[in-house]
């Protein structure tokens, strides 16, 4: 029998399981927040003394914000957050912003409700998650802030913010939702897409938004990073090149502008957030009297039939009191002298058979019967009367 | 003080380490972990090239999965809300959680791959036959061997769900569609394995109580029951195969001595042919030869099953979502020549789609398995094809056993490495269009 060779195998093998104990043993008592932790402590010693040195904890750190289903784990490392005197120490050393702490406390909203990253993780990489196949919320920070060449990256941390102040015209800190609720006024998106319950049905309802998952988007046609951030970025910029065939126009935004827009839409979602983490947070998304007034003459005044067909996605129809948030096309409360100026046919024949874009446009978005041309026309020469009669009111003045 | 300890220790230990041929064998009946061991074997039995050790590694590897195993269970909870975020704190807190989660993961790969691989050697050395011993049946051991693999796949099927994440969920979802295929009844074994109509809590619960309990005593009993076999067709086949070359030899036949559970029962159980068995020249004591080599064998495969676990982390995806599909979805890997069977299966005749599921999910597997048992029953072969690596008289139904083994290799290869989103063909190097993120 060879069996000296079964016992050298036996040692060898032995001496194999050891090793291997061993690097698992090591491993388990150099983690990487161990490093952080000694850094940290040192900071203290320095800067207040050995007592206060004594009271930087040790070992794996977590907040259990239970209402909120998280365990967050990120002070392992970010030791300094409750500490003063740290203000601008490099990171993970920093002292978090007391005022923002004092109306959201740590110990129960935890870090990531905000942040963003994963709450679990007690290694640098798993907790930030930004260049993690398994997470799906990175840590809303300077690498993703850098990936989009984003001015601010405060700013897209901001996108958390409105999960919960949804309702809130301004919300202070988050300008940069404040700035894209701004953009939703003005630009009237609420014309074609009811949020918050209110809108129009010609766009998807968008109140929840944010609750679509990434799959859920064509990316086929997105260049670079092929993200849902990127998505929604790239419609805002040219809707068209993202949906083809969609109705909604290019309000011709900058950069920051469709970014701003896309972390606010991303951030509708249906809040899991309980009741008593809502205090003091708007309940509510009313329209101002005025938005009232506006919205009731746009749906049920002269020019009703020009929402009620999506003309004025493109068209204004200035003198019945429609207002197109785009202005694509031109006013309509011209369009009986108009027409025939840029088009050489009178307004009823070119209604009745157009040419070049509006016969397209005919054609496949917005279908109008014989009839409804007809009525089309009828209110577009109730519209060119009232200009006139504008017109000879202004012009009696000037001459008076 | 110095020497009573001594004594002390080597009465403990003197099992194992016995100074004389009669310690040897008394050690056998004396110790419960030795007593399944004959107080003899012989060379053939204890041979490398023979049996490869693949039996008893799949064992090993059984004993590390329920001892990984029992670990996990104090720390997992098997409840929807509380699966996936016990299994991050596993990785991430629990002192070892990540680790022994590898270890566990690995363990559960590398036995399916032995087990499998243990079934393949017996059936090309034709380890199934019976040879010259009285009172042998292989074939039933055989036919054990073949549902102790069925139940390894479904232990390894059962524990995949458990993680709660997306990998989890729609590797079950793929695996239990392909059953609800079968006629008739695919949608009642659907329901009855998922507990309902969809991958739930139920089916969580089901798949723990399957996995922690059910399954691990099953195979535990028959894995003894397997053991109990192989002593009472007289150990490893080979030995058959060395009998009948000495018989051919026509040595003179020696006074029979027999070790069968020494001499409790009546008959020679366990002998084979006096001519071979109960030649000293041919034997060993089993103590410390068989015990030593066993020790190795256990050793090695720990080694490799640390290191690799140590090396390579356990995947944990993200939390199972029933809304979001991943593309591909993929069934475990020893599953995914079914799938890929049933992609291959499936036929489209203009705006007809004639379903693979019932063709490539049921009945090829289905068949293949139960031929699969029923071999030994079928195989015409003589005896002198027992114990016998390729042997001539079996060249051609060992044949076609590899080709349908390298069928079903082939199978899980593409399956697993080169099949992409939309199940669309990828060469093993070629990118997949990338999926995209949040953010």
């Amino acid at each position: 029998m060879k069996r000296n060779w079964d016992n050298l195998g036996i040692f060898l093998c032995g001496a194999g399981i050891l090793l291997v104990t061993i690097l698992v043993y090591a491993g388990q008592f150099q983690p990487e927040w161990k490093g952080y932790q000694k850094q940290f402590r040192a900071m203290v010693l320095e800067k207040y003394g050995a007592a206060r040195a004594q009271q930087v904890p040790s070992g794996p750190q977590q907040i259990w914000a239970k209402d909120l289903n998280r365990v967050d784990r990120c002070t392992t490392c970010h030791l300094a957050v409750g500490w003063k005197g740290f203000e601008d120490a490099p990171e993970p050393f920093r002292t978090h912003d007391h005022a923002i702490l004092e109306k959201h406390p740590i110990e129960t909203y935890g870090c990531t409700s905000c942040h963003g990253g994963q709450g679990y993780a007690t290694d640098l990489d798993s907790a930030h998650a930004t260049a993690l196949a398994n997470w799906e919320q990175p840590l809303l920070g300077k690498d993703v802030s850098e990936t989009y060449a984003v001015s601010d990256w405060h700013m897209m941390m901001q996108m958390n913010c409105n999960e919960c102040h949804r309702y809130d015209r301004k919300t202070p800190g988050a300008e940069a939702i404040n700035e894209a609720k701004a953009l939703v006024d003005q630009k009237g998106c609420r014309a074609c897409h009811t949020i918050n319950g209110r809108g129009g049905v010609i766009g998807p309802d968008l109140t929840y938004e944010g609750d679509k998952s990434t799959e859920q988007h064509d990316y086929s046609r997105l260049l670079g990073v092929q993200s849902e951030f990127g998505w929604h970025v790239a419609h805002f910029m040219e809707p068209t090149a993202m949906s083809p065939g969609t109705v909604m126009p290019a309000f011709g935004f900058t950069s920051h502008q469709a970014e701003v827009l896309s972390l606010l839409v991303m951030s509708w979602k249906r809040n899991p957030v309980p009741m008593q983490f809502m205090h003091g947070v708007k309940l509510g998304d009313f329209p101002t009297p005025e938005e009232i007034a506006k919205e009731k003459q746009m749906e049920t005044g002269e020019g009703a039939f020009f929402v009620k067909h999506t003309c004025f996605v493109c068209h204004s129809v200035s003198t019945l009191g429609i207002e197109s948030a785009t202005n694509i096309g031109p006013d309509l409360a011209n369009a009986v002298t108009d027409v025939p100026a840029r088009f050489g046919r009178p307004l009823d024949d070119f209604l009745m058979s157009p040419t070049g874009t509006m016969s397209v446009v005919l054609a496949t978005q917005i279908h109008l019967s014989p009839e409804e041309r007809r009525e089309a026309i009828a209110k577009l020469k109730i519209a060119n009367q009232l200009l006139v009669q504008q017109q000879a009111k202004t012009g009696r003045g000037k001459k008076e | 003080m110095g020497m009573k300890f001594k004594e002390r220790w080597e009465t403990l230990t003197w099992t194992w380490n016995p100074k004389s041929i009669r310690e040897s064998s008394d050690s056998v009946v004396r110790n419960l972990l030795l007593h399944w061991f004959p107080a003899k074997v012989s060379h053939k039995s204890l041979s490398y090239r023979y049996s490869l050790w693949l039996g008893t590694i799949s064992a090993v590897l059984f004993f590390i999965l329920c001892a990984t195993g029992l670990i996990l269970m104090f720390l997992y909870v098997p409840s929807v809300e509380r699966a996936y975020p016990s299994v991050k704190d596993i990785g991430f807190v629990a002192s070892y959680g990540g680790f022994i989660r590898s270890v566990h993961r690995i363990a559960a790969h590398l036995m399916v791959v032995a087990v499998f691989l243990h079934m393949m050697r017996a059936f090309l050395t034709g380890a199934y036959k019976n040879g010259l011993g009285a009172n042998q049946n292989r074939p039933v051991n055989w036919v054990l061997g073949v549902v102790l693999l069925f139940l390894t796949l479904l232990l390894s099927f059962t524990g995949y769900l458990l993680p709660w994440d997306q990998l989890a969920y729609w590797a079950i979802t793929v695996g239990t569609n392909i059953a609800s295929a079968a006629p008739l009844v695919g949608d009642k074994i659907r329901f009855f394995l998922l507990g309902g109509n969809q991958i739930d809590q139920n089916t969580l619960l089901r798949f723990y109580v399957l996995h922690c309990f059910v399954l691990p005593v099953s195979v535990f009993l028959l894995f003894s029951w397997h053991m109990w076999r192989v002593r009472k067709d007289g150990g490893l086949a080979s030995v058959d195969r060395e009998a009948q070359k000495a018989k051919e030899k026509k040595s003179i036949p020696i006074k029979t001595k027999t070790y069968a559970l020494l001499g409790i029962t009546s008959g020679r159980t366990v002998a084979v042919e006096s001519s071979y068995i109960d030649q000293d020249e041919n034997l060993v004591e089993s103590v410390p030869n068989l015990t030593g080599r066993v020790l190795f064998v256990a050793l090695a495969t720990a080694l490799l099953v640390i290191t690799l676990a140590f090396l390579i982390q356990a995947p944990l995806e993200e939390a199972a979502n029933p809304l979001v599909t991943p593309n591909p979805a993929k069934a475990p890997w020893y599953f995914l020549w079914l799938q890929e069977l049933v992609a291959d299966t499936t036929v489209h005749l203009g705006s007809f789609t004639i379903n693979g599921a019932l063709v490539g999910g049921i009945l090829i597997p289905a068949l293949l398995g139960l031929l699969l048992a029923a071999w030994p029953y079928f195989d015409r072969s003589s005896t002198a094809a027992t114990g016998v690596w390729f042997a001539k008289e079996r060249r051609r139904q060992n044949l076609v056993f590899l080709a349908v083994i390298f069928a079903i290799l082939v199978l899980t290869f593409v399956g697993t490495f080169m099949r992409g989103p939309s199940w669309h063909l990828y060469w093993p190097w070629q990118a997949w269009p990338p999926s995209p993120t949040r953010f």
